[in-house]
């Protein structure tokens, strides 16, 4: 079989796979039977929500598509799917009522709620058709979406916040190039270990950006690069620069150069030029999501690992400022994600509160940064740990973002 | 070419057609062969899930999961590769084991089948994927994911000591033990095999995931070929390059008087089995310039052949009495054979399931390689018996440490509409 003719009858094959699978998702996604009105007993309509695995999809069915107004319990069971493991009923991005921790095999559990005429959302996340629409007859009560309004003031807060941090970064690393200036080595890394938690509180919301005039892959305009890159990330093209670069000769050499001189004074105005940009930031609510969910990915791919701070080791204190950033992010969105998601809201800050205990047992005032040196050894005899806590609230933090942004 | 021998016991039969059609008795000497069955089958896998259909003529192997009287992966033919992972509770409750159980059981299910635990590309670009993805259209490879349950999960923290088995217990300290802590115990395990590493490797990547929160990895050994043979398979070797488990027992009635467990009041394990896992370090250089002869006299048998010293055939019943013209035994009373075998322990057997590693090599230059032992039995006692003697006196001491160690209870297999050892939350 020659090649053309090959290609061709790949997308003979396509086209069958695609009418195949609409087929399929028209049989068996997500759907209700359509038309039926839920069945009354004891007073309450009765709707039953099945999750299942069918032909590799993950399907959430509900066994009417409407209800008559007033009580309505769901009683909702996992017959077989691997991937849907909550289901909520919506109205206007609003949860009333939800079960989570489904799994096949356990029981079925139910809630129930008392419902006005409208139209409400089952909301099956991982579902291949996530949300089914349930009708009640009758008059429709409009319920204000109280969620939307909540982050919408949650972003505002938070863009004062990142801008306050960038701010106060412009007088601490002022304050390194100073101690450098005097070449004072022991001040230089007092002064470097204060200026880096601000750096890493907001880092996932600074990082993207490129100074004017130059091309989104040339190094030596991304201002991430010039400021907090490490030697593993090297571009010889552009050479060393910003903090890690300031760490190398104050912690390794433990002197200080016209180089280091040099690098400290690009460092305060690179802070400067990112303070300038940060103020035009503007923010959705899924970005909040994500970025504490990518402070989350900082804290294990380059601070559990040491390999964030390898001259000065003071790893904990990124770890703990990145955990910080994390944190406020989310505390902003709060408000209106225990609106949305009341349980995982409760989960989330008790898995916050977990890892901010586990990182207390290394506070020491008189270390450099606050906390205790990240050795090789602490890492090997910690990391698990650590990692362990920090893996268990990124799980749940990294999918807030689907649910503010559907809000 | 045909499938030799009986595809073994009942439950453990394949939905499709075995790779053992392919390899049959001429194993790795047909390995052409199984290069191209393997191609066809993924090729052909592919096919079959788009259009639905799962009758297509393929070379991928899948199991039977749920309403199996055992868990796959014990008396199931041994795969080419394995991944053994173990887990430390950090939850303190005891619902959160529970959902871990129930949603580990279902996507075991759906992985065994060859299919994804979640759309790996969900719909939105906010939404997180629930499964990675890096085993699509692989096929299912005859993978199988055993599920054990360590001592710690019946400590004081979940409420659950009452319904222990009696006999799942720490192993005791064992002569010649150099455990280090970090290959040794956990609270659960899982061990998945399959003809495919990265197949094996998803399966514990993914449900790792599932436990975060719940559990936290503890060590894990990666097997990158089997050290043990089911019955129509050719006796593979160890790194050693000696066959390991030419008398492996391998039939159900064997299994049935030493592997499945009975009569347990915990009715959950009736039906399951003990699994010992042993982290076993070889000294690879050593050995290597070891002379032949003192090889052939450590194991018992003879390198190519892999025969008792006192045979010619690999199956031959090895004769521990017989003794050379100077008195001496033939197959001295120190060697891995003697002392491991049936004959000088009691009758005892157990059944073997152990896979080859290697993890690059070590602080001083040497490869770091061995074997991830991994044996069924009834009854721990019967390895504590057999590791007594072997930890003691075996000639292969001077070459083998065992690093890492832990003892699972097996529960037997999962209904259909329930999940493994849901008993011990009724």
């Amino acid at each position: 079989m020659n090649r053309s003719s090959l290609a061709r009858t790949s997308a003979v094959l396509a086209a069958a796979v695609a009418l195949a699978l609409a087929v399929s998702s028209c049989s068996t996604g997500g759907s209700a039977t359509s038309g039926s009105v839920a069945s009354v007993v004891h007073g309450a309509s009765q709707v039953s929500v099945s999750l299942a695995s069918k032909n590799g999809k993950d399907v959430c069915t509900l066994s009417s598509s409407s209800a008559k107004a007033g009580p309505v319990t769901f009683t909702v069971k996992n017959e077989s799917s691997t991937a849907i493991s909550e289901v909520e009923l919506l109205s206007n991005e609003r949860i009333l009522g939800e079960k989570e921790n489904l799994a096949p095999g356990l029981a079925a559990v139910s809630f129930t709620v008392t419902l006005t005429g409208g139209t409400y959302q089952v909301y099956c996340p991982g579902a291949d058709k996530q949300l089914t629409s349930f009708t009640i007859a009758g008059k429709s009560v409009k319920v204000a979406n109280t969620a939307t309004g909540a982050l919408q003031s949650g972003i505002e807060g938070y863009a004062a916040y990142v801008t306050q941090e960038v701010t106060t970064m412009i007088s601490a690393t002022n304050a390194l190039k100073s101690a450098v200036d005097s070449g004072d080595v022991t001040a230089s890394q007092k002064a470097y270990a204060l200026a880096r938690p601000y750096y890493e509180r907001v880092e996932s919301d600074v990082d993207g950006f490129i100074l004017p005039g130059f091309s989104a892959t040339d190094n030596a305009g991304n201002l991430d690069y010039l400021i907090d890159m490490r030697e593993s990330n090297l571009d010889p093209a552009v050479g060393w620069h910003g903090f890690h670069a300031v760490e190398r000769d104050l912690f390794q050499a433990k002197t200080i150069t016209a180089s280091t001189k040099q690098l400290a004074a690009e460092l305060a105005t690179n802070v400067q030029k990112l303070d300038a940009l940060t103020r035009s930031l503007t923010y959705k609510p899924e970005d909040l999501a994500n970025g504490a969910s990518d402070l989350l990915e900082e804290v294990q791919s380059s601070k559990i690992t040491g390999e964030e701070e390898s001259y000065s080791h003071i790893d904990l204190v990124d770890f703990a400022a990145n955990v910080e950033g994390a944190q406020q992010a989310f505390a902003y969105l709060q408000p209106g994600l225990t609106k949305i998601d009341p349980t995982l809201t409760r989960k989330i800050v008790t898995q916050f509160a977990a890892v901010n205990t586990l990182l207390d047992k290394y506070k020491d005032s008189s270390a450099l940064g606050g906390y205790v040196s990240y050795t090789a050894a602490l890492r090997t005899s910690d990391g698990p740990t650590l990692s362990a806590a920090v893996e268990a609230l990124h799980e749940n933090l990294a999918t807030i973002a689907a649910k503010v942004a559907t809000a | 070419m045909a499938d030799p021998k009986s595809p073994g016991p009942e439950d453990e039969k394949p939905g499709l057609t075995r790779r053992g059609f392919f390899l049959g008795a001429g194993g790795f000497a047909a390995s052409g062969l199984v290069v191209g069955a393997a191609a066809g089958g993924a090729a052909g896998f592919g096919l079959a899930r788009a259009t639905g259909s799962e009758t297509a003529a393929t070379a991928d192997v899948v199991y039977p999961y749920y309403d199996q009287e055992h868990q796959g992966g014990v008396q199931t033919e041994p795969q080419k590769y394995s991944v053994f992972m173990t887990y430390d509770l950090t939850t303190s409750s005891r619902s959160d084991v529970q959902v871990l159980l129930a949603r580990w059981t279902a996507a075991i299910a759906q992985m065994t089948k060859g299919q994804p635990i979640g759309n790996p590309q969900p719909p939105g670009a906010s939404s997180v994927a629930v499964d990675s993805g890096e085993a699509l259209d692989l096929g299912a490879q005859a993978l199988t994911v055993t599920v054990g349950l360590g001592p710690g999960l019946f400590d004081s923290r979940f409420g659950l000591a009452s319904k222990r088995p009696k006999l799942l217990k720490k192993l005791p300290d064992l002569p010649s033990d150099q455990l280090q802590d970090e290959f040794t115990g956990g609270d659960l395990c899982l061990s998945a095999c399959a003809d495919d590493p990265q197949v094996a490797y998803h399966a514990i990547r993914n449900l790792s995931r599932m436990a975060r929160g719940t559990a936290a990895t503890r060590w894990t050994v990666t097997g990158f070929g089997r050290a043990s043979a089911g019955p129509s398979q050719q006796t593979p070797r160890n790194l050693l390059g000696f066959k390991d488990g030419t008398r492996n027992i391998t039939s159900d009635l064997d299994f049935d008087k030493w592997v499945w467990v009975k009569g347990e009041t915990e009715d959950w394990m009736n039906g399951g089995s003990y699994l010992v896992a042993r982290k076993i370090h070889q000294s690879i250089e050593t050995w290597d310039t070891d002379r032949i002869g003192d090889q052939e006299n450590v194991f018992g048998r003879s390198k190519l052949e892999g025969a008792p010293l006192t045979g010619h055939g690999e199956f031959d019943t090895p004769d521990f009495t017989k003794k050379r013209a100077d008195g001496s035994l033939v197959i001295p009373a120190n060697s891995h054979i003697a002392l491991a075998s049936h004959e000088n322990n009691g009758g005892i057997r157990i059944h073997r399931r152990s896979y080859n590693y290697t993890e690059g090599i070590d602080d001083v230059g040497q490869i770091d390689a061995g074997l991830l032992f991994v044996a069924f039995m009834n009854d721990p006692a019967h390895f504590i018996t057999l590791q007594k003697r072997l930890g003691s006196s075996d000639r292969l001491n001077e070459y083998i440490q065992h690093i890492g160690s832990a003892l699972f209870a097996v529960p037997r297999g999962p209904r259909t509409g329930s999940y493994i050892a849901a008993e011990l939350f009724a």
